[in-house]
């Protein structure tokens, strides 16, 4: 490491005019510091790491929030896709504290990081693969990640990962002096940065972030407090102390007012491509500092806030990762002593944090879960988790018990059996590590960026619901995209929207003429139900997606259920399926090992696929690939389906599902035949099997014309026994109707089985039998009996054959008129006829 | 991760050595390193010189002895410095054992107290016996006593270690109820000042569970409380995993004298389908019907072992895809057919469509024999 440039000492002076903050973003230990520096030294202004474009409504923050919340900035691209930014806030983010400690001290705060919008145009122009649609910016640990210095220092401490060695290193003990941090922390991430990978946006953004700490230091004098990222820490430094010192001597020469900004970093910076037409900085509401408005970008509407919550927050959870356990970081806050502005240097003590330590009231709260859980916990359990606990802290070096302690020690005292991948006990403990935080705004912040979304899109489609109630009936041919919000908003749960009934997609109906109706109402209860649901997301379609995840994750091993999930996200119109909710719904599919079910999801998703027409397909191939897996899935389980027992006839609509499959989209997916054959026809020669399944599969691969008459002709007699033969032939016409038709041979077959029955035989035969005929319509049948009567009738012989099937028009005017009566009966009395 | 062969002049004679007499010098040079700081009493080791030992360190030229994740290990290693016994718990081949032995040696400097569990064992050969012609001629005294390792393991504080302890009767794995919550074993045929052995500090008991043929739910809810339960996991690490399946079986050949290796390139076969078979997941993210049989990394080497010598003895060639199925076949399909269908179904849906010239053969070798 020799060679390596070495950290620059000067940026650990705290009387230099700009002091450098290095934070991890949402670590309490860089929160606790970060008030405990500013109220030591008292700074004229405190500038963070935030979007620049939010200071026209810093005020906003300073409203009594429920935490966590977030800055929720937005860009709508060419494509017309939209790419939003979280910047999410809890009490113990440090950039949150450091705006509070700002209030306190009634000193301006301002965000100096580049508008999202300009960070997508620099993400655009650098990979043209879009990331996630959605990201979490101050989740950006990827360049500490990714640092080789993380695995290199891992290896020497021995611990595992970034979050355990920034826990070891800065976190656990509660009395690290902020002068130790900083020194540590720099290093720290100076070392990450020298030794991983340092990308072209960020270059911007420290560009960016350089001129506005030049500009405030020029407005203001120091000293100026910088509360970034530690990997931007350095860099910021060396590009202020460079300007400075060119500063300096630009003044021996000749003393003159500074105009606008100076572009004395070492990165350049080009307006015109970051799409910030104003080089003037972006402002504040503050009063200390000049006020000019920005224009606007075209596309991005200003950033608002929005609440948020723990779980969002967690990195086991959310869409990036982020930190883990947010919970138990909020403890962690909660348990350290604050520094008040009255006596800066002296600690208080939390009235919380006493009688118990951390980790006891961690664990407490676990034990109330788990309790609350039905799992039962005694004292000998706890004296045992905690003396783990105890051990493993003094093992690590831990100054005191921390997250993972308590983990370990939960895991190694109390699952007495094989820990796969779900246990009840972990699961309550990471429950309680994530913590069920809701953010709230206060009243008098601008609403939430869902609700004015919701509120466009219902102006948009005239749908908006007022005092009376109001029925719309709607022809999706034409009002798909009425239908599409209104779905949306059904499945996000916002009051004043119900579904009356429609035609029914899961349930296969008629096509020809899809159309919906629904009620819409006004109360008080559909803007509160709005700003509820902002927790999910931004815009109504993000929300409303994130809730589908949501009921997604709470089903388990059911392929159908992510089938029908599907057709809601179908529904709602999601022309891209995320990533997490596809990856649930294979998950689901997946994992069910109900052949029936699979089946049954195969049907609903063939059924989507052949006929999204309708509702608009899904773009990028969700529905094939859901469609491909329950396939395989489909036919794995077929083909290690064992006996079944009940449930006969739906067992033969499973089969029939891959089949139909296989043959009308078989080519587009790239579904393979010779697959689908060898799984029938290893069913149709299982000896142990039903008969029906035989039959199906028999049926199933002579429809798909690969099999010799002869085979089926000797399956058929292994399978003449009255107990079987109606079975085998159920299930042989409910694949191949068609087919049969074509080969008499196999019906004269059929016809001398039977004829050697004698007559108890054949009545023991005959339920079965009828059954199986049933799958022919009246005249499938009378063909059938032609043919028959042909067999019978020896050649020459005066017995005429069977006539002609002839129906009257009028009669069949009569059937119909008679049919149509009987549905409108049955409908009036709420009755389903089964399909 | 591999036993290093690093034979002392003792252990040279010895088909297998037991750890402490095998690594005997990295244990006494961490011991050293050691020197007088606190450890729990009785231990020859400081929890995170034990801790080094099994993972290894470069630095202190320790070398790495078994795939396990470090807070894993920690949990080990604290477990035993409670009042908790320890219990690994896993499928078959998952280095329990091995991991027992590796902690106790580095813990007691002795892996040799061990009690193997079956469905004979009994009390004798737990605690204590008797010397029947010294109890005749002296009646009950401690001369005439024959310690098993529990009686040795307390007495001299120590870890004992129990092998397969669900595979004894019920009855039998109670015994170590009251020694584990008072730490004393009581011998009623002694007088009066003898009667109770307390166990010295240092004393505990590394029992080792089997998850398959008789898991731990038969185990009493007592004594389930008397230990900490630690699940050992087949190795996460697909490069892991094939360094030491090429590593071990090398090991073995050499052994063996046959100058043989499994080619690299279907050692990744080999153990991709292991892993993929195990888990029910295969790399590509499809799902499949893990197999009944143990699909462990043990058995991956035996099945490369038995693919050498096959190619070795009935071919004189290098090993080929074909001699890894017929491997594979001997040691996947050890009774049901449906295994023999979740093989087949492998094969034709995972293999088949994997790309690179050996997935090739392996898949159409596969065609031939199964």
């Amino acid at each position: 490491m020799n060679a390596l440039p070495s950290l620059n000492p000067g940026i650990l002076d705290l009387d230099a005019p700009v002091v450098f903050f290095p934070v991890r973003h949402h670590s309490p230990a860089a929160a606790r510091l970060v008030r405990s520096l500013a109220l030591q030294f008292q700074p004229k202004a405190i500038l963070i790491e935030g979007p620049a474009d939010f200071n026209t409504k810093i005020h906003e923050l300073a409203l009594p929030h429920q935490l966590p919340i977030a800055i929720y900035s937005y860009v709508t691209l060419p494509n017309g896709n939209r790419r939003g930014a979280f910047y999410p806030y809890c009490v113990y983010s440090p950039e949150w504290q450091a705006l509070q400690v700002a209030q306190e001290l009634d000193i301006p705060a301002q965000f100096i990081d580049l508008p999202w919008a300009d960070l997508v145009q620099l993400e655009l122009a650098e990979t043209d693969s879009d990331r996630h649609a959605t990201s979490h910016r101050y989740a950006d640990d990827r360049p500490l990640r990714q640092s080789q210095y993380i695995q290199l220092l891992g290896q020497q401490l021995g611990i595992e990962g970034l979050d355990n060695i920034w826990d070891h290193l800065f976190e656990i003990d509660p009395d690290l002096s902020l002068e130790t941090y900083l020194e540590r922390c720099h290093q720290f991430c100076f070392s990450c940065r020298a030794l991983g990978t340092v990308e072209e946006s960020d270059l911007h953004r420290e560009a960016y972030m350089t001129q506005h700490i030049h500009h405030t230091l020029e407005q203001m004098g120091g000293p100026i407090l910088v509360v970034t990222g530690g990997f931007h820490s350095h860099p910021l430094y060396e590009a202020i102390e460079e300007s400075q010192k060119a500063d300096e001597s630009k003044a021996k020469g000749r003393r003159q007012k500074a105009e606008g900004p100076i572009h004395h970093s070492p990165f350049t910076i080009h307006h015109s491509k970051l799409g910030t037409q104003n080089s003037e900085l972006p402002n504040s509401l503050t009063p200390e500092l000049p006020n000019s408005p920005i224009p606007e970008l075209p596309h991005s509407p200003p950033p608002s806030l929005t609440p948020y919550s723990y779980e969002r927050l967690d990195g086991l959870t959310g869409y990036n990762a982020g930190m883990t356990s947010p919970g138990f970081y909020h403890h962690v806050w909660h348990h350290q002593p604050t520094v008040s502005i009255q006596n800066p240097k002296s600690k208080i003590q939390n009235p919380k944090s006493q009688p118990f330590s951390l980790s006891q009231t961690v664990l407490a709260d676990v034990v109330q879960l788990l309790r609350d859980r039905d799992q039962p916990i005694n004292t000998a359990d706890l004296i045992a988790v905690e003396s783990m606990a105890n051990g493993l802290a003094a093992l690590r070096g831990h100054a005191q018990v921390w997250r993972q302690d308590l983990l370990d020690g939960i895991v190694g005292a109390l699952i007495k059996e094989s820990v796969e991948q779900s246990n009840p006990f972990l699961s309550a403990v990471y429950d309680v590590l994530r913590g069920d935080g809701r953010g709230q705004l206060a009243p008098g912040t601008s609403l939430p960026p869902l609700v004015q979304d919701i509120q466009n899109q219902l102006t948009r489609y005239g749908i908006v619901p007022d005092g009376s109630m109001k029925q719309i009936r709607l022809e999706l041919r034409q009002d798909l995209d009425q239908s599409r919000v209104l779905h949306q908003l059904r499945v996000l749960g916002i009051a004043g929207f119900h579904y009356q009934g429609g035609t029914d997609f899961s349930q296969r109906d008629d096509l020809v003429q899809p159309w919906e109706s629904w009620e819409l109402h006004w109360s008080p209860m559909v803007e509160g139900s709005c700003i509820e649901a902002a927790i999910y997301g931004s815009t109504l379609t993000e929300a409303a997606e994130a809730r589908l995840l949501e009921q997604a994750q709470d089903v388990e091993r059911e392929a159908e259920a992510a089938a029908l999930l599907l057709l809601d996200a179908s529904l709602m119109g999601l022309s891209r399926v995320g990533q997490p909710l596809r990856e649930r719904l294979l998950t689901l599919i997946r994992a069910d090992g109900n052949f029936l079910g699979v089946t049954k999801a195969l049907g609903h998703l063939l059924y989507l696929y052949r006929y999204d027409d309708v509702l608009g397909a899904a773009e990028n191939g969700v529905t094939d690939q859901l469609l491909g897996d329950a396939y395989h899935r489909g036919l794995w389980l077929l083909d290690t389906l064992g006996k079944p027992s009940g449930n006969e006839a739906l067992l033969v609509t499973g089969v029939r599902s891959l089949l139909e499959t296989a043959e009308r989209c078989g080519a587009e997916l790239g579904l393979d035949r010779q697959e689908l054959m060898d799984v029938f026809q290893r069913v149709s020669q299982d000896r142990h099997q039903l008969p029906l399944l035989r039959g199906a599969t028999i049926g199933g691969l002579w429809t798909l014309d690969s099999v010799p008459l002869d085979y089926l002709e000797h399956t058929l007699n292994a399978m003449a026994s009255p107990q079987h033969i109606g079975d085998f032939l159920t299930g042989l016409f409910a694949l191949a109707r068609e087919v049969v038709q074509r080969y008499p041979d196999l019906l004269r077959q059929v016809d001398q089985v039977i004829q050697t029955f004698d007559d108890p035989t054949f009545l023991a035969a005959l339920p079965a039998l009828r059954l199986a005929f049933t799958y022919f319509t009246p005249r499938e049948k009378h063909t059938l009996a032609q043919t028959l009567t042909q067999t019978w009738t020896p050649e020459g012989s005066s017995i005429s054959p069977l006539s002609p099937l002839s129906v009257n028009p009028e009669i069949v005017a009569q059937v119909m008129a008679f049919e149509a009566q009987l549905q409108k009966t049955l409908n009036r009395y709420g009755l389903r006829g089964s399909p | 991760m591999p036993r290093k062969s690093k034979s002392t002049k003792t252990s040279e004679s010895l088909q297998r050595p037991a750890s402490e007499v095998l690594y005997a010098d990295e244990l006494k040079r961490l011991a050293e390193a050691d020197g007088d700081a606190p450890r729990p009493e009785g231990w020859q080791l400081t929890p995170q010189s034990v801790v080094t030992f099994i993972l290894g360190d470069k630095r202190l030229d320790i070398s790495a002895k078994v795939v396990i994740g470090r807070s894993q290990l920690e949990r080990c290693i604290v477990a035993l410095a409670t009042n908790r016994g320890l219990m690994l718990i896993g499928e078959p081949g998952t280095a329990k054992s091995y991991m027992s032995e590796l902690i106790a040696a580095a813990i007691s400097g002795d892996s040799t107290l061990t009690i193997q569990g079956s469905a004979g064992t009994t009390e004798d050969a737990i605690k204590y016996s008797w010397n029947y012609a010294l109890l005749l001629a002296e009646g009950p005294s401690e001369k005439s006593l024959v310690p098993a390792p529990l009686y040795r393991g307390m007495a001299a504080g120590k870890i004992v270690r129990f092998e397969e302890i669900t595979r004894c009767p019920l009855e039998i794995q109670d015994t170590l109820l009251s020694i584990l919550s008072d730490r004393v074993l009581s011998i009623p045929e002694l007088p009066d000042a003898n009667r109770s052995l307390y166990a010295k500090r240092g004393f505990n008991v590394i029992a080792t569970a089997n998850t398959r043929d008789r898991g731990v739910n038969e185990m009493s809810a007592a004594l389930k409380r008397r230990f900490n339960f630690e699940t050992m996991h087949p190795i996460a690490d697909l490069k892991q995993e094939m360094a030491l399946v090429s590593q071990e079986t090398e090991r073995l050949l050499d052994q063996a004298n046959i100058p043989l290796s499994l080619p690299p390139d279907l050692t990744e076969v080999l153990v991709t389908t292991f892993r993929d078979l195990r888990r029910g997941e295969t790399v590509e993210g499809q799902t499949l019907e893990p197999l009944s049989t143990v699909m462990s990394t043990a058995e991956a080497v035996s099945v490369a072992y038995s693919a050498a010598l096959h190619a070795h003895y009935y071919g004189g060639t290098e090993p080929t895809a074909e001699h890894v199925v017929h491997g594979l076949i001997g040691s996947a399909l050890k009774e049901s057919k449906e295994d023999m269908q979740k093989l087949r179904h492998y094969f034709n849906h995972v293999v088949k469509s994997k790309r690179g010239a050996k997935w090739k053969q392996y898949y159409n070798a596969h065609k031939q024999v199964l």
